[in-house]
């Protein structure tokens, strides 16, 4: 996963668990891994440009650098955008996120 | 580099694979199948389980036909293919539709009584039954609805058996047909991706693969053949073909059945451990409605859709199931083998008279869920209305929209449509691709558009139908 997508994984995963939080940022990896090449290519892309979009907002003072009410603000609005790759990006990261995070649950606790 | 060298090459093992290799092995045909995938013991992992999305589903199911809107779409890539990923439902090709097909592509001994014989041989050979006893809460809950409103309904039966304390096994072609096929002497070659076919004229002569070792390595092998059949389904079969130079009416024509989702909570707790098995037949074959996977992830990613703050449903993820309106599409798409790219490129363009259609099936299934008792229903559409009561359904009528409807797909086809009519098909009316002699195709591919229906038996009698002609032509 590049920087960006670590971040956007981070900001959406909600268990304080580190165990937990590294295992879903695993499997968050292994399937941005698996996934078709020109589909990867495209959230690789979209990736550099969005992390650039909010490095420049951190750096201009827009957006706090620890924020991360703030970061999920931001995939929020990415998500009701008109622009389509930018809201399946958003979608994307919260299923893999959202389905991992509670199927580990499970097994977990099983 | 490694050879082998086989009678008849059967490249994929899922229902058209499978079903393919038995027969022609029983039929005393020297049979080797290569799969892509790895073979899993069919009680390793739990169903729809993390675990086996990782291990059995292609790109851990994380694919999409790309279009406005995109649809996700998820594939088996195992040794039995999407069977031993799906929910085993079973139901035949309807009627009207085999006769419409074989009228519109001039397919032949393609009526519905030749059919029926072909599907009773197929029921004959794998285990075909309803749940015994009463069915489990979250499909009693589409019966419930369907018949306070008066809506047909029904319950479907599975590809399942079932023992003594009515515990139920889904009949994988892992669990059935493969078997078979080795019980008749077939090989079946696990971790071997084609890359292409080789051909001279108008033969095939085999195929050049990589396959996998348990430790890591991989080996080219080439298999020689006298015949081969192509089974990868409706994405990779005519892939396939375009890699090794086919072109001509392959990979275009791609039919789907585009499906949104409500995430429904009851007072009471629902079961997870399977899929409804009943389906509501009210609007066939144009919208259907039934369930879907419902553990506590998929739960979760359903409530998620909306965006809207789901912690407290979640909270009682007990007492949510998921269901789906699954609609016949007037959209089509294409998939193209890219140079350089392993994996093909899939498109889809929805009609809007599809997402006209879509938001009329999220409509009635949220009717149909608030009428079997439902308190509160998500639906897979961003910023979409959580409703609570039936007058606040119309307000998803202009919610389902190419930005905010979040769609997907099990059932992929016609990719390689059989018939004789050559401006619209790729094979013959048995499967042999136009213009080679010993190249067949015999998977979902073949079907000609979306059945409205899981389309599994239509390709297993579809597929035993084409071998009895490959006999009889060999």
């Amino acid at each position: 996963m590049l920087w960006f997508e670590r971040e956007v994984v981070g900001a959406l995963i909600e268990t304080p668990d580190q165990h937990l939080r590294s295992s879903i940022e695993a499997f968050v990896d292994g399937s941005l891994r698996d996934m078709p090449e020109h589909l990867r290519a495209g959230v690789l892309g979209e990736s550099v440009l969005l992390g650039a979009y909010v490095a420049a907002r951190r750096a201009a003072g827009r957006l706090d650098r620890d924020d991360r009410e703030a970061l999920l603000h931001q995939l929020e609005s990415w998500e009701a955008s008109p622009i389509g790759v930018l809201r399946s990006y958003v979608r994307m990261m919260k299923s893999l996120v959202v389905f991992a995070e509670n199927e580990l649950t499970v097994e977990g606790a099983a | 580099m490694a050879h082998l060298a086989t009678e008849v090459l059967v490249i994929g093992s899922g229902a058209g694979g499978a079903v393919t290799a038995a027969t022609l092995a029983e039929a005393g045909r020297t049979v080797t199948v290569v799969e892509e995938g790895p073979w899993i013991d069919a009680d390793a992992l739990e169903p729809f389980s993390l675990d086996e999305m990782v291990a059995k589903y292609r790109h851990h199911g994380l694919a999409a036909a790309l279009g406005n809107p995109a649809v996700a779409y998820a594939e088996g890539r195992c040794v039995g293919g999407s069977t031993e990923i799906n929910s085993g439902l079973y139901h035949r090709l309807p009627d009207d539709l085999v006769a419409e097909w074989q009228t519109r592509y001039g397919i032949d001994e393609f009526t519905p009584e030749a059919l029926a014989s072909y599907a009773d041989r197929v029921e004959g050979r794998l285990s075909v039954a309803k749940v015994p006893g009463a069915p489990p809460a979250s499909s009693a809950a589409l019966e419930r609805g369907a018949t306070k409103l008066g809506w047909r309904n029904v319950e479907f039966a599975r590809v399942f058996s079932y023992d003594d304390q009515q515990r139920g096994t889904k009949q994988t072609m892992s669990r059935t047909m493969l078997p078979r096929a080795i019980a008749a002497g077939a090989t079946i070659v696990p971790d071997c991706r084609v890359q292409r076919l080789t051909r001279q004229g108008d033969r095939v002569t085999g195929a050049r693969c990589r396959r996998t070792h348990p430790g890591g390595g991989v080996e080219r092998l080439t298999i020689s053949a006298d015949h081969v059949i192509v089974c990868g389904g409706a994405v990779h079969s005519p892939a396939l073909l375009q890699r090794s130079g086919i072109w001509r009416n392959i990979g275009n024509g791609l039919k789907m059945h585009p499906t949104i989702k409500i995430a429904a909570r009851f007072p009471h707790p629902v079961d997870h451990g399977d899929v409804p098995m009943h389906r509501v037949t009210e609007f066939s074959p144009f919208i259907a409605i039934g369930g879907s996977a419902s553990r506590k992830g998929h739960v979760a990613m359903a409530l998620a859709e909306t965006g809207a703050p789901y912690q407290d449903a979640l909270a009682e993820w007990e007492h949510i199931s998921t269901y789906y309106a699954a609609i016949r599409s007037e959209g089509s798409g294409r998939v193209v083998a890219a140079p350089g790219l392993r994996s093909p490129l899939v498109t889809y363009s929805l009609t809007d008279a599809d997402l006209s259609r879509l938001a009329r099936g999220l409509v009635n299934l949220g009717e149909l869920l608030l009428a079997a008792g439902a308190t509160e229903l998500h639906p897979s559409v961003v910023g979409g209305r959580v409703v609570h009561r039936i007058d606040e359904l119309g307000s998803w009528w202009d919610q389902v929209t190419r930005a905010r409807a979040n769609l997907m797909t099990v059932h992929l086809t016609s990719t390689v449509r059989m018939g004789e009519n050559r401006e619209r098909t790729g094979a013959d009316s048995f499967g042999r691709v136009w213009g080679y002699r010993n190249l067949r195709v015999n998977d979902g591919s073949l079907i000609p558009d979306a059945p409205g229906v899981n389309p599994q038996a239509a390709i297993m009698a579809i597929a035993t139908r084409n071998c009895d002609q490959f006999l009889a032509d060999s």
